[in-house]
């Protein structure tokens, strides 16, 4: 069967839907073990104007590197205070703000190394379907070794996949959508 | 459950740039989108079901005794499935739209149409074991992208699913059957494959009884993915 075709989210998706689900540190009355951070940036166009209204989803593994999802052989051990998933709406000046924490790497079934990352998906209008990349929390973008992140061959564009990291708690990453410095973006 | 999944068929989906629609020429990465393998983290996603509690089914009224918002009563129904036609139990819809004049609930709504005090302008449920829902509404109003100063959006409900992971995340418009407005619109018109545009569009489902008689109208979904079968040893 031939699967449907996406279309814009459009300015109009309903604030509610996003309310409360910019924190990812607090689920089912627990709250996550690791280190918790405020991952936040800006989500610009071309020219470096900023976008106003543009929906962010993450997904990402615990602090233990495990995902709370059947398909991980590990489920059972994922950290019951920790969300795994949220969405944010990106305010006037283009700002997002997540609170979650640093994901813990992990060794799939083949044994390949991945390395601390988070998901991220793009919805806003002008975009008729979504945008998906990675932000990276490793301390050397050129010695990292990750399977998703080597299919960026440009050794800048690999370093613009990184989170600036400012303090413990607070790491800063920009999407710049089109144009210079622009974010690297994966063939969904 | 193990997916297999393909990068989504350019044929099938709609243009990432569309003439007299600017934002996509501002906002659509002009780099080649990187291929990369899919591992665990991309396979797998949120369990949609334990993240969200049900919202409403019905978006004409407030609350289950009170008045019902103006308009068209409409029953929106369908079912969510792979693409080898296996139901998607489970998934989670959440559904918005214009109320009758055209107006959204939303702070970026500009348009002066009226508010309907009645309209609830949004609903989410959770796909039954066959993949199945079924919402309650009132037909959209067509409205104006203001700053075109031409473009009238026809009327068209929004859909978001998450379904069994990150790959099969999903959001779309689905307009209605023979609008004129339909004829002219930038992003339905940016589906170039007639048989892929037609699965954006409602089909008429006649009338359905009930408590309410309303004017049904179905869609199916099928998300990217196919179940993978298990090796034999």
């Amino acid at each position: 069967m031939s699967v449907s075709p996406y279309c814009t989210i459009g300015p109009f998706f309903p604030a509610s839907f996003v309310e409360g689900r910019d924190d990812l540190t607090h689920y089912r009355g627990g709250t996550a073990r690791g280190q918790h951070i405020l991952l936040s940036g800006r989500i610009l166009q071309e020219g470096g104007a900023p976008t106003r209204n543009t929906i962010l989803e993450i997904w990402q593994a615990d602090s233990a590197g495990v995902f709370r999802h059947e398909g991980d052989p590990r489920c059972a051990q994922a950290d019951p205070g920790f969300a795994g998933w949220g969405r944010v709406r990106t305010d006037a000046e283009g700002w997002y703000r997540i609170r979650t924490v640093i994901p813990g790497g992990y060794r799939g079934e083949d044994g390949t190394l991945r390395c601390p990352h988070a998901n991220l998906m793009i919805l806003a209008i002008g975009l008729t379907r979504r945008l998906v990349t990675t932000v990276f929390f490793s301390g050397d973008p050129d010695s990292v070794r990750d399977p998703v992140l080597d299919c960026v061959t440009d050794a800048i564009a690999r370093r613009r996949l990184f989170a600036l990291r400012e303090s413990d708690e607070q790491y800063r990453f920009d999407l710049i959508l089109r144009g210079e410095n622009e974010t690297p973006f994966f063939l969904d | 459950m193990a997916f297999s999944y393909d990068p989504y068929d350019d044929r099938t989906q709609m243009a990432r740039t569309i003439d007299r629609y600017p934002l996509s020429f501002k906002r659509t990465p002009l780099a080649p989108l990187v291929p990369r393998p899919l591992t665990l983290s991309e396979r797998t996603g949120p369990v949609a079901s334990e993240l969200f509690t049900a919202g409403s089914m019905d978006l004409s009224r407030i609350s289950a005794d009170g008045p019902r918002a103006t308009g068209q009563l409409l029953q929106i129904s369908g079912r969510v499935t792979d693409e080898d036609g296996s139901p998607l139990a489970g998934a989670v819809i959440e559904i918005w739209q214009a109320n009758s004049a055209g107006k959204y609930i939303h702070d970026a709504d500009h348009h002066n149409a009226p508010v309907d005090p009645n309209f609830t302008g949004e609903g989410r449920l959770t796909t039954d074991a066959e993949g199945q829902f079924q919402f309650f509404s009132i037909k959209p109003g067509a409205y104006p992208v203001l700053e075109s100063g031409w473009w009238w959006r026809p009327p068209h409900i929004h859909f978001s699913i998450l379904g069994c992971s990150w790959m099969d995340r999903f959001v779309t418009q689905i307009f209605f059957p023979g609008e004129p407005l339909n004829e002219t619109d930038l992003l339905l018109n940016a589906v170039s494959d007639h048989e892929a545009r037609e699965r954006l569009i409602f089909q008429f489902q006649g009338t359905s009884m009930g408590e309410i008689n309303a004017m049904g109208f179905r869609r199916d979904f099928v998300l990217r993915g196919r179940r993978q079968t298990p090796a034999l040893d």
